[in-house]
């Protein structure tokens, strides 16, 4: 199908693994011995996590250091925070400016509306009562 | 492990006296589970520092690559190519089947961004280009004949509703004694 010749990868959908030119034409010694490399240290964590897993003297839980290490990275932010023009730039635009603007633009609609009222040309939006 | 907490507290214990506070909390202390060595540390400059990074991270160090050092706080946790685990194998026997992944594998650092009841990053059937221009293509074509509808309406001709009985004259609250003008709907 000519749609499937065609198909680009987005941010958001990637290439399907039978669409990638890599699987047919990728045959070098170096990317095989990567594959490997990469297996080999999967079935150690698989062994560890079985040998864990099926032993009869165990009461606790089995711990994941991967999953200490993400909760540690993602929520112990600050020892590694460093104010640089990219951090700086977005703590403005998200943690000020937001404030800034909100305080001046609700002012501005106040104001008007008060002083339509002072003036007595305010007409009340949904009045219920006629 | 257990008994190892139990052998450190049993000296402080059977010193003789009561044990004080700092001999329990010393010994208590001492039986620990991972060490802080495995936790995330700084930015890794040195090679050396890059391939301990990897080491620790359980990776390769040719496929070990840090997030970049902008002051962002992420030290040396790895970036992983964002894909979601919707990409992952189904029919491979994970640890973890729910999350598609294995006991000690790299977690994303948007790992519970990329969990399967959320964004999915799995190839569409058609390309993302191909979808967006007939999405908003049929979208467009149709606001703009839906505006054209407004603009230059087109309908049956039709003329003015006419009423019986002097349009109406005694049901729209008209006085019985007078007598009301006569209303010729007609023209012959």
């Amino acid at each position: 199908m000519s749609r499937l010749r065609e198909y680009k990868p987005s941010p958001l959908a990637t290439l399907p693994k039978t669409l990638d030119p890599n699987e047919y034409y990728n045959l070098s010694p170096e990317y095989r011995r990567a594959e490997e490399e990469r297996t080999a240290l999967r079935s150690q964590m698989k062994r560890q996590y079985q040998m864990q897993l099926n032993n009869p003297y165990r009461k606790e839980l089995i711990e994941d250091p991967a999953l200490t290490r993400w909760l540690h990275a993602r929520n112990i932010v600050y020892p590694h925070f460093r104010p640089s023009t990219k951090s700086s730039l977005m703590g403005v635009a998200f943690g000020v400016l937001p404030l800034v603007v909100l305080y001046f633009v609700l002012k501005t609609d106040r104001d008007k509306r008060d002083s339509k009222i002072d003036a007595g040309t305010y007409k009340r939006p949904f009045k219920l009562s006629s | 492990m257990a008994a190892f907490r139990a052998g450190l507290l049993t000296p402080a214990l059977t010193k003789g006296k009561s044990a004080s506070i700092s001999t329990i909390i010393r010994g208590a202390r001492a039986a620990s589970g991972s060490s802080k060595d495995g936790l995330p540390g700084p930015y890794p400059k040195t090679p050396e520092e890059r391939a301990a990074a990897a080491k620790k991270y359980n990776m390769r160090p040719e496929d070990y690559q840090p997030y970049p050092d902008d002051g962002w706080g992420s030290g040396d946790y790895p970036m992983l190519p964002d894909r979601s685990q919707h990409e992952r194998d189904p029919y491979y026997r994970w640890d973890h089947p729910d999350l598609r992944r294995n006991w000690g594998e790299p977690m994303h650092y948007h790992f519970d961004m990329y969990i399967r009841n959320r964004v999915d990053t799995s190839p569409t059937p058609l390309d993302w280009r191909t979808m967006r221009l007939w999405l908003f293509g049929f979208l467009g074509i149709t606001m703009f004949m839906f505006g054209m509808g407004e603009v230059l309406p087109c309908y049956q001709p039709v003329a003015a509703k006419q009423y019986p009985y002097n349009n109406l004259y005694l049901e729209r609250g008209g006085d019985p004694e007078k007598e009301p003008e006569p209303v010729k709907n007609y023209e012959i």
